[in-house]
């Protein structure tokens, strides 16, 4: 069963042979993709893993230390802006700009977790949300990020290697997602980690068992930050041009959504609640091409609720697909996984 | 024997079918050229959305028309919410699943320069971007053509007419903090040297400001006699609300974004009546004549007033709005179409690109459109129109033409 007898079988990564064939499945299957699929879904696989590396981050800080952040745009921002400055201004190459970034969101993540200390709740939603709105007000009258003109992100070069497509970039950034997907895995099953979800269950009884709460904290916000801004200095070179305004609070609540939608707390949860998420934002728009069912949802649309049919109906099937999922099982995506699994394994019974 | 010579043919149909589909352009067929275009038709900026709905009508009319040479424009467009990740997803599905001839407006400059490189390096032609953005021509790119004039234009245009011969010396600002409102004050500054005169007051206004108060006390403090605003039509009309709350009734002047007319008068309940705004089109001061009224809703251009009567009640969803932004739609697209009928029958990117290239004073219902042969050092070789002309805001929801056509300087971007 699923009973741990030592801490290394604890952090072990293979866990059973089943899950090391599925996932040697997976990698292959992620090798192989951009060979067999078009351009375009290389493109979409792209944006769903860059979500993937926040939102894996942003439940680093919320579904295990159980703190809230509504600015993750922000950190996202400065990430963005960071690698992009760095490898202009300061000619750093990508490898070096992208994590040094990363760790500039992380400065600001700790400087964030300060005010946390003393926040809870819905404080800490407004204190976080006034960050991320913020941020980029700051950054839009900052003359080498370009104001509000934005920054072009320079050509990507990594040694003698040009990545110009977008099969290119995602030989990049798919190492990058699974190296940090494994990092936050570890991380959760160390002492750091332990002390996130003791300070998650009961903070009071967290600090009484020793647990620095002022470090923790804020390193969560760091550790969160960090995963944030990675992720928005890739983003950069998806667009290839990034203005203050791309980074807004609905980017923020979009970041939030895709972790609760997942399941906060595990670590599948995040990555299947931002791949949906992030693929239902692109994909939603072909709904219309479904036969039958699109033709009928976009005369609902036209008849009941605007004159373009197509989009309002997008936002509308958007948000139903969210309530369902969190009407019929709170723990997201991942409690789903959770319930079918028990299921088969007690089956026939 | 039957069955070897049924293979033969059946492989020579498909050499054949090989190589019809590697000589013909992609996006054009016997019968249709595929065009695409992206624009915002849900989030904050879904007003433009009538953009691309506007250009919809317009090659529906074309087709009922009988299309341009035989072939039906067949218009794909999507709503990318200003994302500009989800207008790079949308172009490139339509690009790898149809394959576009070429794209058509497309609003927002963020979105726009998004997927920029992606169709530049491809050579696939995009024409008319909605919105007035430097980045279309500085630098200039062979398959990009800019017809948006130049925001920088109607703040000359502006400072010129209250100075020159409104006798006005004490001009101010409200700028929108972005590229919009900076090319305001970049123009602005730019006329006023020419007088020797410096802006009184210059006061940014950020997209969440509300509270206009100390915007006025600001103007009202350095005495302004004249007051430009480079700013969205919301805060358009909270500035002369304040202003008029606060008996501060200075020259208002406003940009084309502005320039529709009763639209205006309706979101500020009246007190637009008086504003002098810039327009580059929808009007023709050649044909109305300075001093006499237009109103916009019922068009005298005779172009213009079969657009609406061809295109919008015909083609237009019964709840969409005849005004500045769905004509835009059309006017945009118009040196595009212009130059697919003068290439003919054989239809190449390269030769619309040609044609494009020699087209000159062309007008439609906006200004004087002209491109010249592509010269990299040359951003002027790609901008289309480059004039624009005043109308003040009636209190009937009438345009009063103030100025003929004007033709403005273009000021590059600092690098």
């Amino acid at each position: 069963m699923d009973m741990k007898r030592d801490y290394y079988e604890d952090v072990q990564f293979f866990t059973s042979g089943a899950i090391t064939f599925w996932l040697s499945t997976l990698v292959i299957g992620l090798t192989l993709f951009p060979f067999v699929a078009k351009n375009y879904y290389v493109y979409v696989a792209n944006y769903m893993a860059i979500n993937v590396i926040v939102v894996i981050g942003l439940n680093l800080l919320v579904g295990y230390t159980g703190q809230i952040s509504m600015g993750h745009a922000g950190f996202f921002a400065i990430g963005a802006y960071g690698t992009v400055a760095l490898m202009t201004h300061a000619h750093f190459p990508f490898l070096l700009a992208l994590p040094v970034a990363g760790l500039i969101a992380a400065g600001f993540g700790f400087l964030l977790g300060l005010p946390a200390l003393r926040l809870e709740g819905p404080y800490l939603a407004i204190a976080t949300l006034g960050f991320g709105i913020t941020i980029t007000q700051i950054i839009g009258k900052i003359k080498i990020l370009g104001e509000r003109q934005g920054l072009h992100a320079p050509e990507l070069t990594i040694g003698p290697w040009h990545l110009n497509t977008d099969r290119d970039f995602y030989f990049l950034l798919i190492p990058i997602t699974i190296f940090l997907a494994v990092l936050a895995r570890n991380l959760v099953h160390t002492k750091v980690g332990r002390a996130f979800i003791a300070i998650r269950d009961a903070d009071i009884a967290a600090e009484t068992m020793g647990v620095n709460l002022t470090f923790y904290k804020t390193l969560a916000f760091a550790v969160s930050a960090f995963y944030a801004g990675v992720g928005g200095g890739l983003y950069a070179f998806v667009l290839r041009f990034i203005e203050p305004e791309l980074f807004s609070l609905f980017m923020s609540v979009m970041f939030l959504t895709m972790a609760v939608v997942g399941g906060l707390g595990s670590m599948m949860g995040p990555i299947a609640g931002a791949s949906l998420l992030a693929l239902l934002d692109l994909q939603l728009r072909n709904i219309l091409g479904i036969p039958y069912i699109g033709e009928w949802l976009e005369a609902l649309s036209r008849n009941y609720f605007s004159i373009t049919g197509v989009s309002n109906i997008q936002m509308i099937v958007f948000g139903s697909i969210l309530i369902a999922i969190m009407l019929f099982e709170p723990l997201g995506i991942y409690g789903i996984w959770i319930r079918t699994k028990k299921y088969w394994k007690m089956w026939p019974y | 024997m039957k069955k070897n010579l049924l293979s033969v043919f059946a492989v020579m149909v498909m050499i054949l079918g090989l190589v019809l589909t590697a000589s013909a352009e992609e996006g054009v067929t016997d019968t249709e050229i595929h065009i695409g275009q992206w624009g915002p038709q849900t989030g904050p900026a879904a007003p433009w959305g009538a953009v691309a709905r506007g250009t919809d009508a317009y090659f529906k009319m074309i087709n009922a028309e009988g299309g341009i040479h035989g072939r039906k424009l067949v218009h794909h467009y999507f709503d990318d919410a200003y994302n500009p990740a989800k207008t790079l997803a949308g172009v490139k599905q339509l690009q790898e699943d149809i394959g576009m001839f070429a794209y058509v407006s497309g609003v927002g400059t963020a979105p726009g320069l998004a997927v920029k490189d992606y169709l530049m390096e491809r050579k696939i032609p995009w024409l008319g971007p909605s919105a007035g953005s430097r980045h279309w021509i500085q630098p200039p790119n062979k398959y990009l053509f800019n017809s948006y004039p130049l925001y920088l234009g109607d703040a000359q245009l502006l400072c010129k007419y209250g100075h020159e011969t409104m006798g006005f010396k004490k001009f101010a600002i409200a700028y929108q903090n972005d590229d919009y409102g900076k090319q305001g004050l970049e123009g602005a500054q730019k006329q006023l040297d020419k007088y020797g005169l410096k802006l009184v007051e210059q006061i940014p206004v950020n997209v969440a400001d509300t509270d206009m108060k100390p915007h006025i006390m600001k103007f009202k403090k350095a005495e302004a006699e004249a007051v430009l605003l480079f700013v969205g039509p919301g805060h358009v009309a909270r500035l002369i609300g304040t202003g008029k709350a606060m008996k501060f009734n200075p020259q208002w002047f406003s940009t084309t974004t502005c320039g529709d007319h009763p639209l205006m008068m309706a979101i500020t309940k009246g007190l637009y009546a008086g504003t002098i705004s810039a327009a580059f089109g929808m009007m023709d001061p050649g044909a109305i004549g300075i001093g006499n009224k237009e109103d916009t809703n019922n068009p005298s251009l005779p172009l213009l007033a079969k657009y609406k009567k061809e295109a919008f009640d015909k083609f237009a969803a019964k709840e969409e709005r005849w005004g500045m932004t769905f004509t835009a739609g059309i006017g945009y697209v118009e040196p595009f179409v212009e130059a697919l009928k003068r290439v003919g029958r054989d239809l190449t990117r390269e030769k619309v690109v040609a044609e494009m290239e020699k087209i000159k004073n062309f007008k439609g219902i906006m200004g004087n459109v002209s491109y010249a042969p592509f010269d990299p050092n040359d951003p002027l070789c790609r901008i289309g129109q480059q004039e624009v002309f005043l109308v003040r805001a009636e209190a009937d929801g009438t345009s009063t033409i103030l100025t003929d056509w004007f033709t403005t300087d273009f000021i590059p971007m600092e690098k």
